[in-house]
């Protein structure tokens, strides 16, 4: 069923394609950003009436807590709030009913809630999700990076184990950008890139959408690309509502994610771009992966281990390539059109 | 000797003053090493700890020497007050510290004496004594973040050294 609306709308897409002007980037983000304030705007409206739910706090130390919160406003970040300051600070993570659940997204009914840290006795899911977002803060560097004149492209952000050592990032330059291999100026600006966007403590607003609003959210996309999403929101999707994880006000870059992220982009403190390798001739053009090394506030490395830590993330790190229809899903931003904003220059 | 000023001001002097004199000092710790060595975990001022570990040592050092040795047995006798030690000293704890070069004590401060002098309180104890440990080392759980990311590197340069193993030439 959703299925069919997919294909429809593609051909509808593709039927129209020569006649599609291109935008620029800053217009496409602006119309996306645009699209995801409608559609959440539209699903606060869902609540008219403030309605109350109970939470239950699973925290050691608070067993049994209840909270009275409101239904479909309040977030488990909210909840933090109304305990002490370090609740909010320290918790990466939420647990809603044992389901990994986004701190900034809206709870809609009773249930128990578990804030977690990146300093509890079981952090697997923590890291996963502070990986995965340090992938989408490498991705969105990216895509800021380079000149107007230089299309980037993400294809996607694997999921990859936290023992590999490094975070990736799929991505596709501009055909003119095929004999350029990145020097270590250029992966430091990237570092001083993504450390500006940390140093902004951007929050990552989640918000669930069905299939069709997602096409339409990236549907300013070339052609290649869209194929792209729907292979992803068609293949690796099996339910009707997608998850979509959205970070506005980083240059209202908006992506698609298979799982939750961390709170904000202030829980890291350690971050380096450390490599961009070529894969070699892909569907759309050169892939090269770009690795990036991070550690959280609350995990600080000495130099001496980040630097052991960094050496090992620069090699490149081999993703286990499955089909699309896998149940791990991957992280994808879509491109935005060829035309780039002039790139942050590095006061030297 | 000359009465001056500069008898009065003790500074950079190391040598720590105990009891009513040298003689009384040595009595001391004489009492307090023959404690440590019956008990092996003790509890005293954080002076006399310091100053009794030094003994404590040389003590071991001597009693490694063997007990048909002279000199070793002359110094056991001396410092151990109650004879049933020397044995013990011999052939409990002489061979227990054979393969270690030194560092046979170990020192823990302790909060304050609960006394009216609320002195400075250590305990003093032989490594490897029956006791449970005086502080456990506090390790960080394995499933962190930076502990994974440790350990996959600890993997990788584990596997690339068994990898060039067979290019080591003796």
């Amino acid at each position: 069923m959703a299925c069919r609306t997919i294909c429809q709308l593609l051909q509808r897409r593709l039927a129209s394609s020569a006649t599609s002007v291109r935008l620029s980037a800053a217009e496409v983000r602006g119309r996306r950003s645009a699209v995801f304030s409608r559609e959440q705007a539209r699903q606060r409206s869902l609540y008219p009436r403030t309605e109350k739910i109970e939470v239950t706090l699973q925290i050691p130390g608070l067993q049994g807590t209840l909270l009275v919160m409101n239904k479909g406003l309040s977030t488990p970040h909210s909840c933090a709030r109304h305990l002490t300051e370090w609740y909010v600070t320290s918790s990466a993570l939420a647990l809603v009913d044992g389901k990994p659940w986004s701190l900034h997204q809206p709870l809609t009914q009773s249930c128990s809630l578990s804030l977690l840290t990146f300093k509890d006795t079981d952090p697997l899911l923590v890291n996963q999700a502070y990986w995965r977002s340090c992938a989408a803060l490498l991705g969105q560097v990216l895509l800021d990076a380079f000149k107007e004149d230089f299309s980037v492209e993400l294809l996607r952000l694997p999921e990859v184990l936290v023992t590999s050592g490094a975070f990736c990032c799929d991505v596709v330059l501009d055909p003119q950008l095929d004999a350029w291999n990145p020097s270590e100026e250029s992966l430091r600006s990237l570092t001083r890139g993504a450390q500006q966007l940390i140093h902004r403590d951007l929050p990552w607003e989640p918000l669930e959408v069905a299939p069709p609003v997602a096409l339409e959210v990236f549907s300013h996309s070339s052609d290649t690309h869209l194929r792209c999403v729907f292979i992803h929101v068609y293949g690796t999707h099996t339910h009707s509502c997608l998850t979509l994880y959205l970070s506005l006000r980083c240059g209202d870059h908006v992506l698609l994610s298979g799982g939750p992220l961390v709170a904000r982009t202030g829980l890291c403190s350690q971050y380096e771009v450390t490599a961009i390798h070529p894969l070699g001739e892909g569907k759309w053009g050169l892939h090269r992966r770009a690795q990036g090394l991070s550690l959280p506030l609350q995990q600080q490395a000495h130099h001496t281990v980040w630097r052991k830590l960094r050496s090992r993330a620069e090699k490149l790190v081999e993703v286990p390539t499955g089909s699309t229809n896998e149940a791990i899903s991957d992280t994808l931003t879509l491109p935005s059109a060829p035309e780039q904003t002039p790139p942050h220059t590095p006061q030297q | 000797m000359r009465l001056t000023i500069q008898m009065l001001i003790s500074h950079g002097r190391v040598a720590r003053k105990m009891g009513l004199g040298p003689e009384s000092r040595i009595n001391m710790l004489r009492n307090i090493l023959t404690g440590l060595v019956r008990h092996e975990r003790i509890e005293t001022t954080r002076g006399r700890a310091d100053e009794v570990r030094f003994y404590a040592e040389k003590l071991i050092d001597y009693a490694k020497k063997g007990d048909t040795d002279e000199k070793a047995m002359k110094m056991a006798n001396f410092w151990l007050t109650e004879k049933d030690l020397i044995p013990k000293l011999f052939k409990v704890l002489a061979p227990r510290f054979e393969t270690q070069p030194k560092a046979y004590t170990r020192m823990a401060r302790i909060p304050n004496r609960e006394n009216l002098d609320k002195a400075a309180m250590a305990v003093l104890e032989y490594k490897g004594n029956p006791f449970p440990p005086l502080q456990t080392a506090k390790r960080d759980n394995e499933l962190t973040l930076i502990n994974q990311l440790l350990k996959g590197y600890r993997e990788q340069r584990a596997q690339q050294a068994a990898g060039t193993h067979w290019w080591v030439v003796l």
